[in-house]
């Protein structure tokens, strides 16, 4: 009996070792050299307690960039479950199962395609003067349309091609969602003469909120990661306005000035923001 | 009258390569696979052509080239060079050579570059930015100074002499400037980056008679600079669309795409925009050293060798040994010979008789006279990468809108400067 009660730690013990030494370690260094003044150039730094963490907060870039990944995080999180939910049931609603398949296998190529050929697939169809997605535009008014290049809609130009990825993704998902639920409810509802919108929004979207939290969690977790897209996309411009934390730490470790330990406090700070968030989100939907 | 011509350039081609073939005797006994991070440049694909050569030359070593874009490859070496150290060979350039070499990241180059390979006939203003603190770190594989490149059909059509002088310019670039007809006045680099808007916005800054440090102290932030960038963001008017966050390759791209009237470019343009293979407006196209009072922005990429890689004496001669036989005077022959214009960095393939028979003497004069005029714009410091790249920020936010005041730009420029200063000591 107590042999078999030691089993899951003779298994799970490797697997937590290795978590260990990949996740923690490099956690626990971050920590440590966030407290230093070590550059890329001068790695013998010296201890200089909170003076990297309380520069940061009189750092414009660094109060930008806070701004720049909740807005961020909003916009995709909100636009990708919007259009996942309202694609899903358009799909469910109006198309025959069979096209259903086909439109669902084409959903999903944008998603399978990587996230930097991706961006750049989009970054020049959004060229004001040979830009595919600029083009109807161009021919209409006669004036370019420089999206990436203007302040005001660089950012939501960028979530767009991540809720274009991760939007139509997820509207296969819910698609498959509402195809797995049982049919008296809906058959229930139509006899009571509820009218299509009423069905979703009151006796199907209920029935999917485990399934469309996790969705959210997984979108929200995606979102912090969105790295790679706005770096081929603006490099965080024009001027800082895509600028996100993740980008802003990059730039600050490797990009500009080599300061390690100034890019390992932001590092320290966003992760210990992001566990904050998430258990509290996490707390309140269960 | 051209064969005579053809068959002249060809025998000293050959003799190019037969005095080639003399430095392969001189072998070092190398037979690792010499790693190398650069950004993509044909000089380099072409190397790959024949690593055979070299490995009969070195005696057995081999190369492997992992190319990164610009800013990409700025920030892996420096990532590399500070940790791990993977890469026996960095391509460098003029604004980071100071600190590569100030941290200690790669070793003197003439320590290790063999004497037969001639480094002194390297163009003169390509030794002068890859030397740092009276050491030479880089073999030049590319570099010059700017050039103005204009459109002649459109400067004839509207009666406009190509401008010499700034006003003369600007003039010509609100009177070609027809957006309705898609051609555009000029094309700039808005992009952010030391390498990128600044380098193209330093040349008004020094030509108006800026200057950005007395010794430690910082002294750019006065009437100079706020008159180049007034007169830079004058300019962005009626430039091309892209080129607000744009870098080389925008600015560029929109003139040999036929959509841009004239520019000033480093010199390499000129070798792409004269081709008819990367060019729809090859055959229209003039070119002038930049209007004074401009400077040109002297410039130069090259490959050095990395510390950390090679441990001992013998990595870091083999890595010397390939930097030296992939500058030779040989390979830079078959780039002529391959009509890479702006892979070319010395004197003799520039002033033989198979480079002024490709591109005329024209471009042999223009690049003669611009040579005059090119300058070491930037602040040679191991900070400046650092002090650049933050004025690139704050410079594409003015050109983007979402700053107006120059002065308070130029003003938190110079508080960085100082912190910057203040952490390096």
């Amino acid at each position: 009996m107590k042999q078999k009660n030691s089993l899951p730690a003779v298994f799970l013990t490797p697997a937590m070792g290795i978590l260990a030494v990949l996740a923690l370690v490099p956690t626990a260094y971050a920590i440590y050299i966030s407290f230093q003044n070590r550059e890329l150039s001068r790695p013998d730094g010296s201890l200089i307690g909170l003076a990297n963490y309380i520069d940061l907060f009189s750092d414009r870039r660094f109060i930008n960039a806070i701004g720049v990944s909740l807005t961020w995080e909003a916009v995709t999180v909100g636009m990708t479950l919007l259009i996942a939910v309202g694609l899903g049931i358009l799909l469910f609603e109006c198309v025959s199962p069979r096209t259903r398949n086909l439109l669902a296998l084409l959903f999903l190529v944008p998603v399978i395609l990587p996230r930097v050929s991706a961006a750049f697939v989009w970054k020049f169809a959004f060229h004001p003067l040979y830009g595919i997605a600029t083009y109807p535009y161009k021919a209409i008014t006669g004036q370019p349309l420089d999206l990436l290049s203007n302040p005001a809609t660089a950012l939501a130009t960028v979530a767009l091609v991540d809720v274009w990825q991760w939007g139509l993704f997820f509207a296969v998902i819910v698609l498959k969602l509402l195809e797995t639920l049982p049919p008296q409810p809906f058959e229930a509802a139509r006899l009571d003469h509820a009218r299509t919108w009423e069905i979703y929004a009151f006796i199907a979207l209920p029935m999917l909120k485990a399934p469309l939290i996790s969705l959210a969690f997984v979108k929200m977790i995606e979102s912090l990661r969105a790295f790679d897209l706005i770096y081929v996309m603006t490099r965080g411009g024009p001027g800082i306005a895509t600028e996100t934390l993740d980008m802003y730490a990059f730039s600050q470790g490797f990009i500009e000035s080599g300061r390690i330990s100034y890019a390992s406090s932001m590092a320290v700070l966003m992760m210990i923001a992001t566990s904050i968030a998430f258990t509290f989100i996490w707390k309140r939907v269960q | 009258m051209t064969k005579p011509k053809t068959l002249v350039s060809s025998i000293a081609f050959a003799c190019l390569l037969s005095t080639g073939l003399t430095t392969l005797a001189v072998a070092a006994e190398c037979s690792d696979t010499i790693k190398v991070l650069a950004q993509p440049r044909d000089g380099l694909t072409l190397l790959e052509d024949y690593k055979s050569e070299f490995e009969k030359l070195s005696g057995g070593a081999s190369f492997e080239i992992d190319y990164l874009n610009e800013n990409d490859r700025r920030a892996k070496t420096k990532a590399d060079a500070s940790t791990i150290g993977k890469y026996n060979v960095y391509y460098i350039d003029e604004a980071n050579v100071a600190l590569f070499a100030s941290a200690g990241w790669v070793a003197p180059l003439m320590d290790y570059y063999p004497a037969d390979y001639d480094y002194a006939d390297f163009d003169p203003g390509r030794q002068k930015v890859a030397t740092y603190d009276g050491k030479v770190w880089f073999a030049p594989i590319t570099g010059g100074g700017d050039l103005m490149v204009y459109r002649k059909d459109l400067l004839e059509a509207a009666g406009i002499a190509p401008p010499k002088t700034l006003d003369e310019y600007i003039a010509a670039v609100k009177k070609l400037n027809q957006p309705d007809q898609g051609i555009y006045g000029t094309a700039l680099r808005g992009q952010r980056g030391s390498g990128a808007n600044v380098w193209r916005w330093m040349p008004f800054f020094k030509g108006f008679g800026g200057n950005w440090f007395d010794g430690k102290t910082p002294v750019f932030d006065g009437e100079q600079a706020v008159k180049a960038t007034e007169t830079y963001l004058e300019l962005f008017k009626y430039s091309a669309p892209g080129s607000q966050t744009g870098g080389w390759d925008e600015a560029v791209g929109a003139f040999t795409s036929g959509q841009v009237a004239m520019l000033i470019e480093s010199t390499p343009l000129v070798g792409m925009a004269i081709d008819p293979k990367s060019s729809k407006v090859a055959g229209k196209v003039g070119y002038l050293p930049p209007p004074a009072p401009l400077t040109g922005g002297g410039y130069g990429h090259g490959l050095a060798i990395g510390v950390k890689a090679n441990k001992d004496e013998a990595s870091k001669t083999c890595a010397g040994l390939f930097i030296a036989w992939a500058t030779s005077k040989e390979n830079e022959a078959r780039r002529l010979e391959a009509n890479q214009f702006s892979e070319l960095n010395r004197t003799s393939i520039m002033t033989s008789p198979k480079f002024a028979e490709l591109y005329g003497p024209d471009l042999g004069q223009a690049l003669a006279e611009t040579g005059k005029l090119t300058a070491v714009n930037f602040w040679q410091s191991p900070q400046w990468p650092d002090l650049g790249d933050r004025w690139g920020i704050i410079l594409e936010e003015l050109i983007t809108g979402t700053r107006s005041d120059i002065k308070e730009g130029l003003d938190e420029l110079d508080g960085f400067a100082k912190d910057l200063v203040a952490r390096s000591q």
